[in-house]
């Protein structure tokens, strides 16, 4: 199937089978992922039961897309962790890397390798043996779809949790404990929290080694405050509760009153906030990579944006309905799917809601 | 002054097999335990003049030691020690020379009733009998003085040819009491003269006898339950419990200061003594049959090892007071001294919210700490249970100095309980896992055990402790039920010090005053000490033995909560109980 630059309406057919091809892989995936980890969703929901008393989905009405959210998120984690391997299959094992097997970075960062480039494939239109084309250097677009959500995922989590758990935790030690640590920590909260984040960003990404890892280290640096924040005035909040000083005068250590009380009150908060720095992240990453700051030998949705709209003239050709559309809609997709999780949390864990909803 | 009546470890004992026919009081509900010992190992004296009191329950062994003195223990009954009548004994005396004895020198009024007078005699014949035998007075003499013996209790001799059942139980008493002074005794025994009459008729016969003991000059042995009534009537008392003599000294201060615990009970347990507070007794029944160490053991709310290692004697305590209590009576619980405490102002300066306080609490008493918002008693409280730490001044709990332990973490130590229901408990824990916390936390107990005293400390909280209400989230409780569920959590370490800060200001009227009577309710069943704080004085007055009253930080005046009430000596204070006082009159008055 070529695909004709002239003629949009031969397009069409091409572009149909397209994002069918597309759905029903997507489809597949999404029912294969329900059926086959049944067992491990399960688990998971019975986790999340735990820790937010069941009203995750308890107050999960038809309409709240946070069920669903969750499940497409879940589809773009499959797609960037099997996707490639299903394209190694279908380039018939030119694909050398082994997917399954280690480290995490290596594989995210180590895309370039030989034997990836489709021989005289350059600026193929979308077929049956690249749903999305290739690109300039003849490059399944779809694959770098894949690894780009992966890239996305890995630094949207990587940031979310390191700020999270270490925000939380500073946060919490700073709420429980009080004192002159607490002042410290107020104090480097505000320095962090006044910092222009983006400027900054780019300063620094601009002055250091572009890698992955740098680009996450420079990312949680600005991003734990908040975290932080959120944590320690609950903790402070927690602390007098009367409950709590109760345990305290009871003899319970301050290891028992923050696993038993504080964490499961701060957990929730925790977990939106981690919700939203990971949509941060993965922005911020996204908007380093399109500015041409991020690791140029990696592969991300950031990239493709700024590789598809530094080809030139690229609006005269149609190459980016699936060269530059397809990261672009990826992205706001991933981006929207962790906003509707994070409100449905927040909703979860308003106290108000809470206590109004349940007797 | 001589002593008239000499008692010395006097024991009586009644043998099981026969009824202890006569004996009203001695011998209670006739525990049939080989022997049953009545009067223990009882030394008491009398001097001439005196008016001595003898208090106890019902069962401790009182009417017995009058019916001894009087020779008149039934048959059943085997004596031991000696009851010296002006240096002779009188346990060892023939009938015949009892009888010189006895209604000449030592009388007796019995207990008011239809039986104690022969019921087809005349009064005034039953009167001049004793006189005529003892006296050898004529017929017609006898009934001159049985005229005079009318008026001078108060009756008219008109009376002297009634029958005793056309006499109300005034006049009968009055009759029973002309016909023990017939012959002029030294000694009176009054066995429980007026827990049959109404209050009037009480304080009639008080004064009678008052004014009967000036002008004969005998001495008086009162024997009662009603505090009320031998207050005003006897100089010296003596308590006494299971046949033994647990506290002797001057009337007033015994009653004002009771070195006793079962003195104290008797005290709370008396009305008119405080006037607003509600009666609560003694927890417990009088031990059956022989018992090892204290015979107070097992209701005392003070109890140690050692009272189990024998029976204490009377120990002087000073010139005149003397407690059989192996601690030296009542036992100060908690000491505080220099209590400091200061909080910052947003603005830099510092407000003084605790300053020089120094408190104590006796074990089992209820301190209400009394005081206008911000007058720094919660905060107080919260300093006395340790949620300030260290430092804050000089408590000593127990005997020993605190110094940042936390006493909570034990059984028997310091529990709190605090304002706001729901802040007092966690909306996400079950009923279970917050009452069971404490023991969670200090891991006593074993799983089995501690599900079982959940259930026990919230029965006695009242509620339920079925499944289901166990595994209900305390969040989905009502305030009442939440403090409730507090004060269970508080109970399951058995505190000895409860301190309760302000439980029911947050809850609704009938919730609160629930709370409150299951609160004291408690207290008085387990005997733990309680620290009450509340801005209202009548509530405090409802509960409490005695009262602090707190301004600006300071206690302005600390004492036995109807002294605070009825003679308040700071301003403040008077201020208080106006305030209430009008806010009731009007109430009332509409």
């Amino acid at each position: 199937m070529t695909f004709d630059s002239c003629n949009p309406h031969k397009n069409a057919p091409v572009l149909k089978a397209a994002l069918k091809s597309g759905c029903l892989w997507l489809q597949g995936h999404l029912q294969g992922y329900v059926h086959h980890r049944l067992k491990c969703h399960q688990q998971i929901l019975s986790y999340w039961k735990d820790i937010s008393d069941s009203s995750l989905f308890s107050m999960d009405n038809p309409g709240s897309p946070s069920l669903s959210s969750l499940c497409l998120c879940a589809s773009v984690v499959k797609s960037g962790c099997l996707g490639l391997t299903l394209k190694a299959q279908r380039h018939g094992g030119k694909f050398s890397e082994s997917h399954n097997s280690g480290w995490i970075f290596k594989t995210a960062s180590s895309f370039t390798t030989a034997g990836k480039m489709a021989l005289l494939g350059l600026f193929l239109i979308p077929g049956p043996e690249h749903i999305l084309g290739t690109d300039e250097l003849g490059m399944d677009i779809w694959s770098q779809i894949c690894y780009g959500a992966r890239m996305s995922l890995i630094i949207g989590l990587a940031v979310a949790l390191l700020s999270g758990v270490g925000g939380g935790v500073l946060g919490l030690l700073g709420g429980y404990m009080g004192g002159n640590w607490d002042k410290l920590l107020l104090r480097a909260i505000d320095i962090s929290m006044a910092l222009p984040s983006f400027p900054l960003l780019i300063v620094i990404a601009a002055f250091l080694n572009p890698s992955i890892v740098n680009v996450i280290l420079v990312l949680v640096l600005l991003s734990w405050a908040k975290p932080a924040r959120i944590v320690r005035s609950s903790a402070l909040a927690m602390k007098k509760q009367h409950y709590i000083v109760s345990a305290r005068l009871n003899g319970a250590s301050p290891a028992y009153i923050i696993r038993r009380h504080i964490m499961p009150e701060v957990l929730p908060l925790l977990f939106v906030s981690i919700l939203n720095i990971a949509s941060y992240a993965i922005v911020a990453e996204s908007g380093l990579a399109f500015l041409g700051l991020g690791d140029p030998t990696s592969k991300s949705w950031g990239m493709m944006l700024h590789y598809s709209t530094s080809f030139r003239s690229i609006y005269f050709t149609p190459y980016w309905q699936w060269w530059l559309i397809p990261p672009l809609v990826a992205l706001i997709f991933l981006l929207l799917c962790l906003a509707f999780i994070g409100r449905d949390m927040e909703r979860v864990v308003d106290p108000r809601l809470r206590t109004g909803g349940r007797s | 002054m001589t002593k008239l009546l000499e008692i010395r470890d006097l024991s009586i004992e009644y043998e099981r097999d026969s009824t202890s026919g006569g004996v009203s009081d001695g011998s209670s509900e006739g525990e049939s335990a080989a022997g049953c010992r009545a009067v223990d190992r009882l030394s008491l004296s009398l001097e001439k003049g005196e008016m001595l009191a003898v208090i106890g329950e019902s069962g401790s062994g009182k009417t017995t030691l009058a019916l001894a003195i009087m020779g008149l223990l039934p048959e059943n009954a085997s004596i031991k020690g000696s009851i010296l009548f002006q240096g002779k004994d009188l346990n060892g005396m023939q009938e015949e020379e009892i009888d010189q004895v006895r209604w000449k020198s030592i009388s007796i009024v019995f207990q008011n009733s239809l039986e104690v007078l022969n019921p087809v005699m005349q009064v005034g014949e039953q009167i001049s009998e004793p006189m005529i035998k003892h006296l050898g007075l004529g017929k017609y003499e006898a009934k001159k003085r049985c005229a005079e013996l009318f008026s001078q209790v108060g009756l008219d001799p008109v009376w002297l040819d009634a029958y005793p059942h056309q006499l109300s139980g005034g006049m009968r008493q009055r009759v029973l009491i002309a016909m023990a002074l017939s012959c002029q005794p030294e000694i009176l025994i009054l066995d429980e003269v007026t827990s049959a009459l109404d209050a009037f008729t009480k304080v009639e016969i008080g004064e009678l006898l008052l004014r009967l003991q000036k002008e004969c000059g005998y001495s008086m042995i009162l024997i009662s339950h009603d505090i009320g009534f031998i207050s005003s009537l006897s100089n010296r008392m003596m308590v006494m419990y299971a046949g033994r003599a647990m506290e002797r000294g001057d009337t007033k201060r015994v009653i004002e200061s009771p070195l006793h615990p079962y003195t104290r009970g008797l005290v709370n347990s008396t009305p008119g003594i405080f006037l607003y507070r509600d009666l609560w007794g003694i927890a417990g029944e009088a031990p059956a049959g022989e018992v090892q160490g204290c015979p107070f053991y097992s209701r005392c709310t003070q109890r140690k090892s050692i009272c189990k290692s024998g029976c204490p004697d009377l120990e002087p305590v000073d010139s005149e007071r003397e407690v059989a209590c192996y601690l030296g009576g009542i036992v100060t619980l908690l000491f505080a001294s220099r209590m400091n405490y200061s909080y910052r102002l947003p603005g830099g300066g510092m407000v003084d919210a605790v300053k020089d306080v120094c408190l104590d609490i006796k074990e089992g008493e209820v301190l209400a700490i009394v005081g206008q918002t911000g007058s720094g008693k919660s905060t107080l409280a919260h300093m006395l249970a340790g949620v300030m730490g260290s430092g804050v001044g000089e408590i000593y709990f127990k005997g020993n100095r605190m110094n940042g332990e936390r006493y909570g973490s034990q059984y028997g130590g310091i529990q709190i309980v605090f304002q706001d229901p729901v802040n007092s408990t966690s909306s996400r824990l079950t009923v279970m896992d917050t009452v069971k916390e404490p023991l969670d936390i200090n891991h006593l107990e074993g799983k089995k055990e501690r599900i079982e005293l959940v259930k026990e400390a919230l029965t006695s909280v009242g509620l339920p402790s079925s499944e289901d209400f166990l595994n209900r989230f305390c969040g989905s409780l009502s305030g009442g039920q939440r403090q409730r569920v507090a004060l269970a959590r508080a109970l399951i370490m058995r505190p000895k010090l409860l301190i309760a800060d302000e439980v029911t200001s947050s809850l609704d009227v009938s919730t609160a005053s629930n709370i409150l009577r299951l609160l004291k309710g408690l207290q008085n069943s387990q005997g733990f000490a309680m620290i009450y704080i509340t801005h209202d004085l009548m509530i405090a007055l409802k509960v409490a033995d005695r009262i602090a009253v707190m301004e600006k930080g300071r206690i302005i005046e600390i004492g036995n909560s109807h002294q605070v009430m009825l003679h308040p000596q700071e301003e403040a204070t008077r201020k208080l109980v106006m305030a209430k006082m009008n806010g009731t009159e009007q109430i009332i008055g509409g």
